[in-house]
């Protein structure tokens, strides 16, 4: 018969070989096998279910797909399929549709009783062991279905194994009584199915806390990305603790766990960075990065996706706003069981980590523009320290900077907000928009912004400005090819715009000017939020800046 | 509410016709009418699960009419499940009336939404767990599972015998539930020993009061106050115990198939078995013959089934290992029966000479 071309191609032949190769799953192969296909293969139940809900009657559902009831009948014996997320349902809906209301030959008569006998298998409190006949006497006797028989005995069940394990952790290196690493490795096997199933929590947990005697990872790796795949879809939720255990013990869940983060945040628009932080703080990841081991694989991943980006600020941004939550996490807990910082930077020169590990909230702001200094003095005599300038120590020094960028945001707006010594502010700058020094480039990009700023400081207090005044810094972002002055100018401008009293005015028509021109939008939009979220954090007191601040961002995002 | 009590009194009927084969008569109007009664039934628990007295009087009205089943209130709830899964295992219900049963079961909402998630689907996925985690040691689970259904059961009769004050007829003697007894004499003799001693062990951990029988029990105690389900566990023990104690023979295939550590911890939470259990170790021991040739006591009749030494004396090492109380009891029983034997201190005159010297004394 030929097939319906709008149904696609049902591979039968493929599903029914594995299902013959797994039987009923008693090999610790068969079961790893299962295991790694259960998720294609309910796709795939789906799609025949699709295919066979509107055919009339079961005789032209087997005309069209002979091996229906080989593959459905064998499945329905393996409890891994059973057991696994939505697929008994599929599976039974299947069924239903192989049964009908009035037989018209044999083959219909037979398949009626067949479907009813799996449904009971099933179903019921029967057949699958041979004792459970009694079983099933007893507890109808009792008024009670295999529906709570079944809740009874997978809760029993699931606490005597949380009991037998935790009870051998904690007898520690009594080596006959405990388990073998082999019956644990087997547990979470079979728990792979059910790791949706909200009774196997407390084991779903047990089994995360527990290691065994040797360093060698004990639970299966199936066991460990099914868990983390079903906790990054939301479809489990387990103790904080638990996903650390699980982050610390099974690296490549933290990196899936990392770049899942990052999808995340490139699929949603940046409305705020407020919406950023809480994408984070979900992730869980700024929590869990209180243990060294997890900070330092985190930031790693962080600066290789920045690096595959060529910098973009966005990547930037999420970087800052995660490394600003990770210190309030770290700030939170308690004194005891807080790590050194050394931990978490062991390779960097700790004066300078600690310089930057400072929040600004936690200096007065008439500090602010002192500690600026400081970090700017620490970090030009490390750069300038011939012995260690390598490209690979620049670059890392960079990003610890590039890491705590609230303080260079702080840095710019010190410049045109508080009477400061420039020279530090700007070499400060200067580096972190042109770290690379070819030809002694960073020396002229500080000498050009010290003539941007001195140039925005003599028209600070002009209260009538017009565009025509700010030509020439406008002409160094719209002129350049160089992208490090033209950001580096683009944010001194900026914020003079922001902070000048004339600035006001003109600000609107001055950044459609430049994004026009340029495509510098994102990095102003990313300037822009990452202000904003700074202002509604430590408050800024002239409404008419913050007031400005939303206007621009609403024209920007039409604009993003 | 008559009316509604008389509507009650119908659902072990309709239970019943379900389990039969009088199905054979049913066609999709009849199944979509018993399946509506069931939903109405489910609708009742929802409305009256909040008011005791309500409550008690439909459970009450429930457990009159028949011996088995065992219904009570909280079956009102579970009536969809229970006409379902009764039906779908019913060979007799024609194709027709079948298929509706199925679709009303099983299929998918057309909207795709108003998915239960409790239906069958859980409990096919249950099943199957069940299955994938039974690789450990022994049936214990599923003891402890029949145990708790069966506790649940007994709270529950236990709370309306205590309004009732056992005044009324249908208790048998010694205010075992007549139900008791037919529900456990479905399983082999050592099974239902099995699942009353797991009965008993839960009760006496009193670990049992998150998972319990029914749903509605969170309820129930929350509104009857902590002491009221303390009370329902009294009662409880109790009928277990009297089922127990009531027949010899019983009691004593109970204490021959269970292991010495558990009937000794039994033994240590309720006094009225140790007392027995003391009786019948006693009865055991003064069967034993001592065989000069061999050295050892031996039985007297090899077939029959009783305790050999080894066994006998593993029964009061485990007994003095127990709590003081018990330990003292034990100790005393048997210094009593050395003296009555003539307080003979030397090996092999008195059984329970040699099995004092045996636990340390």
């Amino acid at each position: 018969m030929a097939q319906d071309p709008t149904v696609p191609k049902l591979n039968f032949e493929y599903w029914l070989d594995k299902a013959v190769e797994w039987g009923q799953a008693t090999t610790l192969e068969s079961q790893k096998d299962v295991c790694l296909h259960l998720p294609q293969l309910q796709e795939f139940l789906h799609q025949l279910y699709e295919a066979i809900k509107h055919l009339q009657g079961p005789t032209v559902v087997i005309q069209q797909f002979p091996l229906i009831g080989q593959l459905l009948g064998r499945l329905c014996w393996n409890p891994f399929v059973i057991g696994y997320d939505e697929s008994q349902e599929t599976l039974m809906w299947c069924l239903c549709c192989l049964y009908s209301s009035e037989p018209q030959n044999a083959v219909e008569l037979k398949a009626n009783s067949w479907v009813r006998s799996l449904l009971c298998h099933l179903l019921s409190s029967s057949k699958w062991e041979s004792n459970e006949a009694e079983t099933s006497a007893f507890i109808s006797a009792l008024g009670y279905t295999s529906a709570d028989y079944y809740c009874h005995l997978v809760k029993n069940m699931v606490v005597s194994l949380v009991r037998e394990l935790r009870e051998n952790q904690f007898s520690g290196l009594n080596i006959q009584e405990s388990i073998s690493a082999s019956r644990v490795n087997a547990i979470s096997i079979v728990c792979v199915p059910l790791i949706t199933l909200p009774d196997l929590a407390p084991l779903l947990e047990t089994l995360l806390l527990y290691h065994g005697g040797s360093s060698k990872e004990i639970l299966s790796s199936e066991f460990l990305e099914s868990v983390n795949e079903a906790f990054l879809k939301k479809k489990i939720s387990l103790p904080e603790s638990v996903i650390f255990s699980l982050w610390l013990r099974h690296l490549p869940s933290l990196e899936k766990a990392t770049l899942h983060l990052l999808d995340q945040l490139f699929s949603i628009q940046l409305n705020s960075l407020e919406e950023v932080a809480c994408v984070i703080k979900d992730s869980l990841l700024p929590q869990a990065a209180s243990h060294p081991a997890i900070f330092r694989i985190v930031n790693e991943i962080f600066k290789n996706a920045l690096v595959e980006t060529g910098g973009t600020s966005e990547v930037l941004t999420i970087i800052q706003v995660f490394t600003q939550l990770f210190l309030q996490e770290r700030q939170n807990e308690n004194k005891q069981h807080k790590f050194p910082l050394k931990a978490y930077f062991p390779y960097h020169h700790q004066p300078l980590v600690r310089g930057l590990v400072r929040r600004p909230f936690e200096l007065p702001t008439t500090y602010w523009s002192q500690h600026v200094k400081r970090i700017s003095d620490m970090l030009k005599a490390l750069v300038e320290d011939t012995n260690a300038s390598s490209l690979t120590d620049l670059f890392e020094i960079w990003f610890l900077v590039a890491c705590f960028g609230e303080w260079l945001d702080i840095a710019a707006e010190q410049l045109v907000k508080a009477a400061v010594e420039p020279d530090p502010v700007l070499w400060l700058l200067a580096f972190y928009y042109c770290p690379k020094n070819e030809n002694q480039q960073r020396a002229q990009t500080v000498v050009e912004a010290q003539e941007v700023y001195s140039h925005l400081m003599m028209l600070f207090n002009c209260a009538d400005l017009s565009l025509k005044d700010l030509e020439a810094a406008v002409h160094r972002v719209t002129g350049t090819e160089q992208c490090c002055n033209q950001q580096f100018t683009t944010h001194l401008l900026t914020n003079f715009l922001l902070f000048s009293p004339g600035g006001h005015k003109i600000a609107q028509e001055c950044i459609y000017h430049i994004t026009e021109i340029t495509d510098t939008s994102k990095e102003v939009h990313n300037l822009l939020i990452r202000t904003a979220y700074r202002f509604n954090h430590s408050g800024e007191e002239n409404q008419r800046t913050v007031k400005l601040l939303n206007e621009l961002l609403q024209k920007l995002m039409l604009k993003v | 509410m008559d009316a509604v009590l008389r509507q009650v009194e119908q659902l072990p009927a309709l239970l019943a016709v379900s389990r039969s084969a009088q199905v054979r008569h049913w066609d999709c109007l009849t199944l979509d009418r018993a399946l509506e009664w069931a939903r109405y039934f489910q609708h009742l628990h929802h409305r009256f699960r909040a008011r005791p007295q309500l409550r008690e009087a439909l459970g009450r009205r429930l457990r009159r009419s028949q011996p088995l089943p065992v219904l009570g209130f909280p079956a009102l709830g579970r009536c969809p499940q229970l006409l379902g899964l009764a039906l779908l295992e019913n060979r007799a219900l024609p194709p027709a009336a079948c298929r509706c049963l199925l679709r009303s079961l099983l299929q998918p909402p057309a909207g795709g939404s108003g998915r239960d998630p409790g239906g069958l689907p859980l409990l096919a996925r249950r099943k199957a767990a069940a299955c994938l985690l039974a690789s450990g040691p022994g049936p214990q689970g599923q003891l402890q599972a029949e145990a708790r259904l069966l506790l649940g059961r007994l709270r529950e009769e236990g709370q309306g015998a205590e309004a009732q004050l056992l005044r009324e007829e249908g208790q048998e003697t010694a205010g075992q539930p007549r139900w008791l007894r037919g529900a456990l004499e479905q399983l082999p003799q050592p099974r239902a020993c099995g699942v009353v001693a797991a009965a008993l062990a839960l009760l006496a951990q009193g670990c049992d009061t998150e998972q319990t029988g029914d749903a509605d029990r969170a309820a129930s105690s929350s509104q009857g106050g902590y002491q009221a389900g303390a009370a329902g566990d009294g009662c409880a023990a109790g009928f277990l115990l009297s089922w127990l104690l009531g027949n010899q023979e019983r009691f004593s295939a109970f204490c021959l198939c269970l292991p010495s550590s558990q009937l000794a911890f039994l033994a240590g939470h309720y006094s009225q078995l140790s007392r027995s259990y003391l009786d019948l170790l006693t009865s055991w021991g003064s069967r034993l013959v001592y065989d000069p040739l061999q050295g050892r006591w031996v039985k007297s009749c090899l077939d029959k089934a009783e305790l050999s030494w080894e066994e006998l004396r593993e029964r009061f090492i485990c007994l003095c290992q127990g709590p003081a109380l018990l330990r003292e009891q034990t100790q005393a029983a048997l210094e009593l029966l050395r003296t009555r034997d003539g307080d003979f201190k030397v090996r092999g005159l008195s059984v329970w000479t040699d099995l004092l010297m045996e636990v340390g004394y």
